[in-house]
């Protein structure tokens, strides 16, 4: 991404692919901060993450996976990207049950693991209008809440795997980005 | 987070043979394991490309061969399995060429090695382009040509001087589904009525009282009363074996090496009295008799044990009829399961050879006077069969041969030997043992 590309973006002047930080990328491990006011820049960045995702492509994308320490989601799960999901500041508040499912993620590619979370979630979040809203999830939908809140906390579907499956992904992909430079 | 992984039919095709192939996996059990995470629309296709790939194997990789300029890694096993997959569809299903093409291409991303994609479509395309001068080219290797490794193709021409192209040919058919009527729950001929109510083409088996033939195969749970335990899958071949036993009521019958049931229960169903010993040296294959058993409502006394460890399980009485259905090298059975053509090794048929000769040694002094054993083999190779019996009878002078009437397969010098395909049935071997 070039500086004129991100001034553009900035500006709203139209919606670009954001880079994807990728694993082991040290600053994936970094906190996210509260969102405390809803600008003219968040909206283009929920904006700009829903393009890249849906370009990935992917169910879910956080914001600290693009380099910007807020707390923010995007999801879609559908398979025609006709139910995109914001999610500001979300708040896991209740969690029922338990469920192993097959995970993904932006910055691990090619890499699918079994992961147990929660069975069925309740969030709440804000909306880009920052009104306040409580979603009951899932399936796919409530694994990906967790994926992508997990996300602004520093923390990554390979935590819960093997240390050893764990170094072997860590290898392949730091090989991969030396070749690619 | 990423886009879930799908589980597509080719994808999980070429896992699936990838693993049979380098890791000597049988087929059934990796197959089953993976269907369930696909879809079910998915299935029958992905059943139908692992088939059709290990059937064809040795044929589909010399043309891989000639289309591949270097071979692919180990760990890129999935690729190669694709590229048959991708050469099976062009070659043997109706599927248009160029689904069949994008389809397996595509499949390279849901194995999540897009680097593949250009590999693949190059090599698929130029196959179509050479299609003649490639199909030419790979008949002039005798295990391309027959489907079969060399050493197996060695060995049917060495036992069957005449027969061996029609057991390599009749090995690559695929095999018609038929089942075995429970006596205890009605006629044959019922059955077949009720078979014609629910629209399931049949027809007798003549050879078998209870055997039946589907005009083509159908899901289990299709087959009318299937689990009220009206009616089991088996080969006819198979169901022959309960009419060699000479079956009446208050016998005590062992099955030395029984699961996964089928006979057991076939002989039960004869006389549900009578008193049945199973044993299998594989406990989990065990609870497969145990699901028949119960299925069908039948009793037999279940023991996991090696069954020459004839201390470890024997309780002293001697029985009226011994079945030794002996672990063999399925040589009769290649069509039903492909993966023996690349499971099996040239030295398991000695390894075998040396097993059955051990079970027939050790299971003979526990038949009375006059008891019947019979030895059973789905095995198309002498070894295992005729000669086996030859040396268990020149060793144990004080055994003899029974002719068996009517004849349930081709008389040989010892015993009776089917070759695969003949009247549509397995390849099997019966020999009818009792003192003199």
């Amino acid at each position: 991404m070039t500086r004129f590309g991100q001034l553009f973006n900035l500006l709203g002047l139209f919606m670009a692919l954001l880079e994807i930080l990728h694993f082991p990328d040290q600053r994936l491990r970094k906190k996210a901060t509260a969102v405390t006011e809803i600008t003219a820049k968040i909206r283009q960045l929920a904006e700009d993450m829903l393009e890249t995702m849906y370009d990935a492509p992917g169910v879910g994308l956080a914001a600290n996976q693009v380099n910007v320490q807020k707390r923010l989601v995007v999801i879609d799960v559908s398979e025609d990207k006709s139910s995109p999901l914001i999610f500001i500041n979300p708040e896991i508040i209740n969690k029922q049950g338990e469920r192993e499912h097959e995970e993904g993620c932006l910055s691990v590619p090619e890499a699918y693991e079994l992961v147990t979370r929660a069975d069925t979630v309740r969030v709440k979040a804000l909306d880009l209008d920052g009104v306040a809203f409580e979603l009951d999830a899932d399936e796919l939908l409530a694994t990906c809440i967790q994926h992508e809140i997990d996300h602004l906390d520093g923390k990554l579907f390979v935590d819960y795997i093997s240390n050893l499956k764990r170094q072997r992904i860590k290898k392949r992909l730091e090989k991969q980005f030396k070749q690619q430079r | 987070m990423a886009k879930p992984q799908k589980h597509t039919a080719r994808a999980s095709a070429a896992r699936v043979i990838a693993e049979v192939i380098q890791k000597k996996h049988s087929l059934n059990g990796v197959l089953t394991a993976a269907l369930t995470s696909l879809p079910d629309n998915d299935r029958s296709l992905c059943q139908q490309l692992c088939y059709g790939v290990i059937r064809w194997q040795p044929q589909l990789e010399a043309i891989s061969q000639s289309l591949l300029t270097k071979s692919l890694r180990a760990k890129d096993a999935d690729i190669a399995a694709l590229l048959l997959c991708g050469i099976y569809q062009l070659r043997d299903m109706r599927v248009p060429a160029h689904a069949a093409i994008s389809e397996t291409v595509n499949a390279c991303k849901t194995l999540g090695k897009p680097w593949a994609t250009g590999l693949l479509n190059a090599s698929l395309r130029n196959y179509q382009r050479q299609h003649d001068e490639i199909e030419a080219k790979i008949l002039q290797q005798e295990s391309a040509q027959y489907a079969h490794p060399d050493w197996l193709i060695q060995r049917f021409k060495q036992d069957w001087p005449e027969q061996w192209p029609a057991i390599l040919e009749a090995n690559n058919l695929q095999p018609p589904m038929m089942i075995r009527v429970n006596k205890q729950h009605g006629s044959r001929q019922d059955y077949l009525t009720r078979m014609a109510q629910a629209n399931i083409d049949a027809t007798a088996i003549e050879v078998c009282s209870e055997g039946v033939l589907l005009d083509t195969p159908c899901d289990v749970f299709q087959l009318p009363g299937f689990a009220d335990g009206d009616a089991s899958v088996q080969d006819g071949a198979a169901q022959l074996v309960a009419q060699l036993l000479d079956l009446k009521p208050n016998l005590r019958i062992l099955d030395a090496c029984a699961a996964p049931g089928g006979k057991t229960c076939h002989i039960l169903e004869q006389f549900p009295d009578n008193q049945m010993v199973a044993l299998d040296i594989d406990p989990r294959r065990l609870l497969q008799i145990k699901q028949n058993t119960d299925r069908l409502k039948l009793n037999a006394e279940l023991i996991a044990s090696d069954a020459v460890d004839v201390d470890n399980w024997w309780d002293g009485q001697l029985f009226d009829r011994i079945l030794i259905d002996a672990p063999c090298s399925g040589t009769g059975v290649i069509r039903r399961h492909p993966d023996i053509k690349l499971l099996r090794r040239p030295d398991d048929i000695a390894t075998l050879a040396q097993q059955q000769q051990q079970l027939l040694n050790k299971l003979w002094p526990l038949l009375k006077p006059d008891g019947v054993l019979i030895y059973t083999t789905c095995s198309a190779l002498k070894q295992e069969n005729e000669e086996q019996v030859a040396s268990f009878l020149q060793y144990h002078p004080e055994a003899q041969e029974n002719a068996i009437s009517p004849t349930p397969a081709e008389r040989r010098s010892f015993g009776y030997q089917r070759l695969p395909g003949d009247n549509m049935l397995d390849g099997f071997y019966y020999a009818s043992l009792s003192h003199r």
